[in-house]
Formats: structure tokens, sequence, C-alpha cells
């Protein structure tokens, strides 16, 4: 009996040790509770005696990329004296990266340092989550906004309090891309269509040379599809940005889905979808078929090359084709690092924002070839271009030199909410459940009332 | 020996009436503190919210109460006392345990575990083999001084894989963070309430202090019950009901989820449920003429006695959300249950083999959701999705061999086509649910008995006659389980759509269900208040519908 209670002791003792050691994998990191006020414009921590720990995560596209990432972290703990890194990958876009983000920053345990998209900045700021690093910034010798490419700066500098860009700084963009068109060089060969890479090239790449290739492509039958592009905003915003439209108006505070240049983007985009019947079906994931060899050009950001690469087709990229408004109408997508308000450590999370952000990090970063520098230097657009296929990586860089739009937070209102209205409004039209006109009547009405928030 | 003897020193009556004193003091100390406590946070200027505060007083304001009342029942030597002392002080040990651990990081550190926890995983083999070794001995019982040996072997091997493991997983450094969180004020002071609680816990259990306190056997048999019932209870407060009631208060705010947090009173409601009709002058008019577009926007338009009119709603997604799940539940309820119910029938037979298609038909259902929704999106592509291409190949075949196009590719846009989206979905759910309710149909079939059958067979009743007139009937509360389990389950579909669709909800508004929706609301646009709304709407609808459901099995019982 003795033995047995023994026996128990020990097994007891052993789950408590298993309990304990646990303690031993936390981070020395102490995080205050989410609704702590967030030290958002005054730098008060003291210089800390001891190294600490700073998390930061974002947000990969494959595990090559997250590799990427971990090997910097390693280098950057090694080069930021005092500051111990744990990078954290965070889950891909299908794995809700921003719904997990939000929740950890509601219970108080997220990252000191985070990747969020462009569009969540506003969000973000005006919810007091992030923390103004200006003060920081303004204390550091050498850095400069105008290092990295102006469209994304406006939004990070942009101060909600007083509409003025320049005066605060939320965070500092980690690379940016553009829209290109995956090419299937066999498949449009095989169709007799021209070239579009010729064609751009002699500058007859428009609308009407490029539904020439797409139409060519979905003669040849069955499957096969001349166009193929994602259920999101960014590629039907490509349509409305080259008819000289937009989805709000000049100073983002109402909806402009409703005018007559976005509507004849959007009637374009309609005609690919419904009428001509040259697309991969609104909603339908374009990329497998593309990768099966069934589409002839594919829609799609430098994220999508290191899947590209795998294809066992002739293919290139090219760039997108001129709008009636002389324009492509690409975006300038970017995102940013941004520290955590209630990190205790923001100093510390400040310096590393401004090591991965440098321009040899982010040359590493675009050596995997699934993103563009965001510091305007031309040592890591040299690195960006070298890293082939696509043979014509010119072309993504061309993107960012043709006025593209700078993906954007809505500062005067909800973007989650208008581009669900958005989203929802566009997807009917472009499978053909409504009208343009019942679209052009009924859209603004429901979309602004994201700006009433 | 010496441990005998403390244990005979603890039990003389003297003593025990000292520590009966003491621990009343104890009690008159913790009814002080307590109340201080509560004065404090309604009096101290701190940032809790209010239903933080409000949960708080509760729980401070029953222990300081128990506490008052525990004090002149020990003095009286009456066993409400204990039962009081025992109530506070399991409580107090359990929620300081809570926040010692949460606040020396050891639930961070279990997460972190799991990335050490690989470095002991070879440590499992020594454990393994230890088992081995002691279920070896077994087979010596007739050699006592061999069994005994292989038996103990067998404990240290285990005892010494389990000891290294742990080390090999970060013990050391795990015991010595804890420690050095230990000495931080706050996670010492929780520290010494661990131990007085646990203390005094240990005093009011002894058999002694139940003997002198008068316990009876039924007093025994209630501590006993509510002690192996308190972690389930607990759970249940902490993790279920606490959540639940949280939730509600949090539907008459504003709440982001993020500290801001205004009482709106029935605002949130009042959103879900504001519409509006206006009649139409003519079918097509433009309902922007007839409705506040600041406030409504069109849900609908219908004809009452020839006239038409439009119906408008402050939130359109969410009566359209809701008239997605409603069409999903009345298909996918039906096309789960009753193919369940006749794939039940033929397994049931004696038929060798008959287990192997029972495992294949419940696999589905204990597959993950999100990978069986991701296979099925690229099932459902379609442009190089197999349905399609099977579809294709059927019709290929038929016209090949009419000799003629008698047929044509439908070319069905499975996850693009507004119309046929959300039966997509409802296919996938059908298919995961069927095994599950299968496997409830044959329990409920092998519990009907066999001389019923036999009678119906002599009475000249075919299969058919056998089983609508005996099996359907006699199903009937597997069938009210069933169905009501299943329903249920439809009402809140979220994963299939979520993985499934892209965007989540589309094409369009096509699958946006309510538990999708209202996830939208709280984790994308910041509104857990309104997000809460709905789901205690959604809660109230279940619960209708389920009250009715049993009404129904009650009336059909009582036929």
């Amino acid at each position: 009996m003795r033995i047995k209670q023994l026996w128990s002791l020990i097994a007891l003792l052993l789950l408590v040790s298993l309990v304990l050691a646990a303690c031993g994998g936390g981070t020395t990191t102490s995080q205050p509770a989410a609704n702590e006020p967030a030290a958002n414009t005054a730098v008060e921590p003291a210089a800390p005696a001891a190294e600490v720990t700073i998390r930061w995560r974002t947000r990969p596209d494959n595990q090559e990329e997250a590799n990427v990432y971990q090997n910097i972290s390693n280098q950057l703990d090694a080069q930021l004296e005092g500051i111990k890194l744990v990078y954290e990958p965070g889950g891909s876009e299908t794995a809700s990266y921003q719904d997990v983000l939000k929740t950890e920053l509601a219970s108080g345990t997220a990252p000191d340092v985070f990747w969020i998209p462009g569009t969540d900045v506003a969000d973000f700021a005006t919810r007091g989550l992030i923390y103004d690093l200006r003060p920081l910034a303004n204390a550091t010798p050498g850095y400069s906004d105008d290092a990295f490419y102006p469209g994304p700066m406006l939004h990070l500098t942009f101060n909600p309090a007083t509409g003025k860009s320049g005066e605060v700084l939320w965070g500092l963009p980690r690379d940016v891309s553009t829209f290109a068109l995956y090419l299937n060089l066999d498949l449009i060969e095989e169709a007799g269509a021209e070239d579009p890479r010729e064609l751009e090239a002699a500058g007859e790449w428009d609308w009407d040379a490029f539904m020439e290739v797409a139409k060519a492509v979905s003669a040849l039958g069955g499957e096969f599809k001349g166009y193929g592009g994602s259920a999101w905003w960014g590629p039907y915003g490509v349509w409305i940005n080259a008819a000289g439209g937009s989805f709000f108006n000049a100073d983002r505070t109402a909806c402009a889905l409703n005018t007559p240049e976005a509507l004849e983007g959007l009637a374009f985009a309609q005609m690919l979808y419904t009428q001509s019947g040259v697309a991969v079906p609104y909603g339908e994931d374009p990329e497998p078929p593309f990768r099966a060899g069934k589409v002839g050009m594919f829609q799609n950001g430098r994220w999508a090359t290191p899947g590209i690469r795998t294809v066992n087709f002739n293919w290139d990229v090219v760039g997108l084709p001129t709008g009636p408004n002389g324009e492509p109408g690409n975006w300038l997508f970017w995102g940013a690092y941004v520290v955590n308000a209630n990190t205790p450590n923001p100093e510390q999370a400040w310096k590393l924002v401004q090591a991965l952000t440098t321009a040899e990090t982010q040359g590493k970063v675009a050596a995997l070839g699934a993103n563009i520098p965001s510091r305007v230097s031309q040592e890591a657009l040299d690195a960006f271009l070298t890293f082939t296929p696509p043979a014509n990586n010119q072309a993504f860089l061309n993107g960012l030199a043709q006025d593209p739009t700078a993906e954007g937070p809505l500062w005067a209102g909800s973007w989650p909410q208008f581009v669900t209205v958005m989203d929802a409004a566009i997807s009917s039209l472009l499978t053909g459940q409504t009208t343009l006109d019942n679209f052009a009547a009924t859209v603004c009405d429901e979309a602004n009332k994201a700006f009433n928030r | 020996m010496q441990l005998t003897t403390n244990r005979a020193r603890f039990g003389l009556p003297g003593t025990l009436a000292l520590h009966l004193r003491l621990v009343a003091g104890w009690h008159i100390l913790l009814s002080v503190v307590g109340a201080t406590a509560v004065a404090y946070l309604w009096l101290a200027n701190g940032g809790m919210v209010l239903w933080l505060k409000g949960i708080s007083t509760a729980v401070l304001l029953m222990l300081t109460i128990a506490s008052v009342l525990a004090v002149p029942a020990l003095l009286r030597r009456q066993h409400r006392g204990r039962t009081l002392s025992l109530l506070v002080n399991y409580l107090g040990f359990v929620f300081a345990l809570i926040a010692l651990l949460h606040y020396a990081g050891v639930f961070i550190g279990i997460d972190a575990l799991a990335n050490t926890f690989g470095r002991g995983v070879l440590f499992f083999s020594v454990i393994l083999a230890g088992y081995l070794v002691h279920g070896v001995a077994d087979r010596f019982r007739d050699y006592p001084q061999t069994f005994r040996r292989l038996q103990r072997t067998g404990n240290w091997v285990m005892l010494a894989g389990l000891v290294a493991f742990l080390l090999a997983v970060g013990l050391i450094p795990g015991l010595l963070a804890f420690l050095a969180r230990l000495g931080e004020p706050r996670n010492a002071l929780l520290f010494g309430a661990v131990l007085l609680f646990g203390f005094v816990l240990w005093l009011m259990w002894r058999h002694e202090m139940a003997s002198l306190l008068g316990e009876k056997s039924r007093d025994s048999e209630m501590l006993n019950g509510y002690l192996f019932l308190s972690p389930n209870l607990l759970g249940f407060l902490l993790f279920f009901a606490g959540p639940l009631l949280l939730s509600l208060y949090v539907s008459f705010t504003d709440s982001d989820a993020f500290g801001r947090q205004n009482w709106i009173g029935l605002q949130n409601y009042g959103e879900i449920f504001n519409l509006s009709v206006a009649p139409l002058q003519s079918p097509t008019q433009l309902a922007g003429e007839v409705l506040d577009v600041r406030v409504y926007d069109e849900l609908t338009r219908f004809t009452l006695f020839g006239r038409s009119y439009v119906l408008g709603a402050q939130d359109k997604l969410f009566w359209i959300a809701l008239r997605n799940t409603v069409m999903f539940v009345l298909t996918a309820v039906p096309l789960s249950v009753v193919p369940a119910l006749l794939l039940a029938a033929v397994l049931n037979s004696q038929v060798p083999g008959m287990k192997v298609f029972r495992t294949i038909y419940f696999l589905p259902s204990i597959a993950a959701v999100v990978g069986v929704a991701l296979i099925w999106r690229w099932l459902y592509n379609s442009t190089v999705g197999w349905i399609n291409y099977f579809i294709a190949s059927i019709v290929t075949l038929i016209n090949q061999l009419a000799g003629a196009e008698v047929l044509t590719d439908p070319q069905i846009g499975w996850l693009s086509d507004t119309k046929v989206a959300l039966f997509a979905v409802v296919i996938i759910a059908a298919w995961q649910w069927m095994g599950f309710n299968t496997v409830l149909y044959l329990a409920g079939l092998q519990n009907i008995p066999k001389s019923l059958y036999e009678a119906a067979t002599v009475d000249g009743a075919n299969s058919l006659t056998q089983f609508f007139r005996i099996t359907i009937p006699l199903l009937a509360p597997t069938t009210f389980f069933v169905v009501s389990t299943t329903t249920i389950q439809a009402m809140q579909i979220f994963d299939q759509v979520y993985v499934l669709t892209n965007p989540p909800g589309g094409p369009g508004t096509s699958t946006t269900t309510i538990v999708l929706y209202l996830y939208t609301q709280g984790f994308r646009n910041f509104r857990q208040g309104y997000a809460s709304s709905i789901a205690w709407v959604l809660f109230l609808l279940i619960f209708g519908l389920t009250i009715f459901q049993f009404q129904r099995q009650r009336s059909a019982a009582a036929e």
C-alpha cells in the first residue's frame, strides 16, 4: 500500500514537473493587459538592463518564405545588441493571419512587431493597437520617410486627428508588389495569338489586344480559357483604375463605384466574365487551371512566382494592358511592419523594424522572388531583377513606374465593411446576377454606410 | 514512527479545537479581505470594465458571505461550518493556483513546450521498454522472485525514462524559471495564498475534524460528490456558462474587443430587426426613391394584391445569411438523415465484410473538416476539377453512343455559380454527417426486437411493409435525436463554407451563413458587440426549433 502511495506521489511530482518544465519555454517578455492604455504618443520605457526578447511575425505565403524570414531573424538576432529575437511565422492568408492577430491583440498575447496589410493600417491605428513610431524615428540619425515609396508612406504617416500626412509613423513597409499577367506561352502560340510581350514592346498592349489574345486561347475550346483572375478587390480594381475610375472619391470619404469611369471598367470586366466567356468563372480559383496549362493569361502579383515556377510549360510575364485612361491601372500592393502599442520595449521593436527594412534585408527577401523591396534602392531592385524566371522581371518594376494606385486604408470609414459590400455587389455583377444599371443604382447607397461608422 | 506520533498529536481534541479556532480566525480575515476588495473595486478609479467588475464583485461577495457564515458555525462545532469552509478554501486554492500558474507564465510555457517536446520523444521508447519488462513479469508468476524483480526493474526503467524525458524537454531551466518568477511579489503572494488555502483545506478535510464537527454519512457523500463534480463544474462555469453570459452582456454594447465597450442597450438587436416596407409605383421603381437609403438597403420585392412592395433592411446581409442558413438546413438535414437511415438498414444486414463498409461510411465524419473542404475545393474546380471531368466524360460517352450531340456538357460552376454554390456546400456537409447519423441509426436498429419482424413475417407483411410499419415507428426516438442534432449542426454551418468559398460566403452572398456572417462582423469588422447579438438571435432560433421538435416528439409519443 505504502509502495503504491509512493508511486502515486512520484507520478504526481512528475506531472507537476512536466507543467513546471513548461516555464522554460516561455519568453521573458511580459505582456500587459490588452485593455491597458496604449502608450501611443510618448516614449516612456526605461532602458532595459538585460537582454529583452522581441517577438515578431509576418505572413509568409509558403514554407520557403518562412525559412527566409527565420534566417533573417537569426542573423539580426546576432546583430542587434541587447535584443533576443523570436520569429513566429504567421499563418497564410487562407489561415486567417489577420483574424488570429486581432484575437491575440484583444487577449494581450500578440507579438511586439508584426506585419499587417496596407488596408488594415487605419483600423489598427485608430483603435490604438499600433505604436506611433514618429518620436523614435525623429530621434534616429539617418532615418528618412523618403527612403521608401511615397504611396505607402502617405498612409503610414497619416495622422487621423489632423488629416495630414507626415506627422506620425505607424510602421515601415515590408515590401511592395504590382500585378502582372503570367503567360502560358505554349498555349498562346498554339492558339495562334500574338505574343503579348511583343505587343507591349510595340506599345500596342491595350484592352483590345488583350481581348484578342484571350479570345484566341478560349477558341481552343473545352476547358481552355484566355484569362483568369482571383475573386477579390485587386483584380477587378485594375479594370476600374485603368478606365480612370476609383473605389473612392478623391479624398476617400465616399464611394465612387458608380461613376462613369468606374462603370466603364466594370463593364469591361463584366464582358470578360459573362458575355465573352473568355475568363475562368468569377469565384473559381484560376491558379490550378493555369498551372494545369488550361489558361492563357493569369493575373497575379509577384507573390505567385514561386508557385508558378513549378509548371511544366513555357511561361513568362507581361505588364497589364493599357485601359481607356492610357494607364494599365495597376495597384501598388504593400504591407507594413508595425509595433504593438502594448509592447513593453518599443525602442527595441523600432530597431527591429528598421533592421527588417534595410536594403540588405530586403535584398535577401527579394532573392526569393516573392516580392519587390519597399525601399527606393537601386541595390535592392538590381537584386530583385537577377532572380529569374520569369525572364521579364522588369514587368513588375514597370508596374511601379506606371503610376500605380497605392493600396490604402480607409481613414474616414471602415474598409472591412466597405469591401464586404463592394465584393458582394461586384461578384453579383461578374457572375451575371445583376445588371450594370442595377449595380450603379444601388452600390454606393450601400457602400457609403461604411463611412458612417 | 515519527509520522504516527504527529498524526496522533494532530488528532487530539485539544489540538483540533485550536485548529478550529485558527480556521475561524482565518475566515474572519478572509471576510475582511473580501469586503475590502469589493470596496476597492468600486471606490478605486481602476480601469476594470463593468462586466468584469460585476463578476468579480459577485464572486468576492459570495466567498465573503460564506466566510462570515462559516465563523459562528465553526465555533459552535456545526458541520455546516466545515462545508462552508471547505467551499471557500477549495475555491480559493483553485483560483490562487490558476492565477499563480498564469502569472508565472506556465500556460504560455505549455504552448512553448510543444516546441521542445520533440527532444524528449526518444525517451518514450525507454518508458515503453520499461512497460514491456513490467508486462513480461506476468509470465513468471510461478517464480515469485523473478516476477518481483522484473516488475521492479520495469518500474525503475519507466521512471528513468520519464525523468530523462523531463530533463530533455527542459525540466531544469523550467524549474529555475519558475522559482525565479516566484520571487516576484505578486507571484510570491499567490504562492503563499496557495499554501494557506491548501493547508486550511487539509485541516478541514481530515477525518478527525469531520468527526469533531459531527459529519454524517450524507454530508460525506455530498462533499465527495461535489468534489468529484468540481473539475467539470468549474470548467463549465469558467469556460462555457461564463463566456455565454459575457457574450449576452457584450451584445448590449458596441464592443470592438480592444477596450471600447459602451452600453448601447438594444441598439444591436434593433439594427438586426430594423425592416421597412414601402409600396412601389411600378415593379421596376428604384428602391432608393421610396426607402431611406441612408438606413435601409433593398432586401427583396414582392407583390401583394396586385401592388408591388419593396422590403428594406438596415442589415441586409443578416437576412440574406438567415435565408441561406434556412435553405441549407432544409436541404442538408434531409440529405444527411434519409440516406443515413437507408444506409443503416443495408449495413444492419449480416453480410460478410459489412463491418468494413460501416467503417468506410463512418470515415468522413471523423475526417478534419478543413482538409476535407480543401480536397472538395479541388474536386469542384469547374475547369480542372474531377467532378466536371467525370460529367464531361459521361456526356461525351453518351454522345458517342448516340452518334449525335444529344447532351451538352453543363460545365457546372460549383463554386462560382450563385445558384449552385450553396448546394455544393450541402453535398459536402451531407456526405460528412451521413456517416455519424448512420451509426446512430444502426444502434437504433439493433434495439428493435427481432421477434417483431418474425411476427410480421408470419402475418404476411413484406419487407417494405415491415420497414414502414415497424422500423420507422420504432426508430422515432433515434430519428428525433438525429434530426435535432443535425439541425443544430446545420444551423451553425461555418467551416465548410469558410474554407470552400473564396471570398468566404461567395460568390456574391450566395453561401453567407449566419455563423460566417457573425464571424465576419466580429473578427473582420471589429464589431464584437454586434456579432454577439447575432449569436444570441441564432441561439434563440435554434432553441425555439429544438423546443418545437421536442413538442412534436412528445405529441407523437403520446399518440
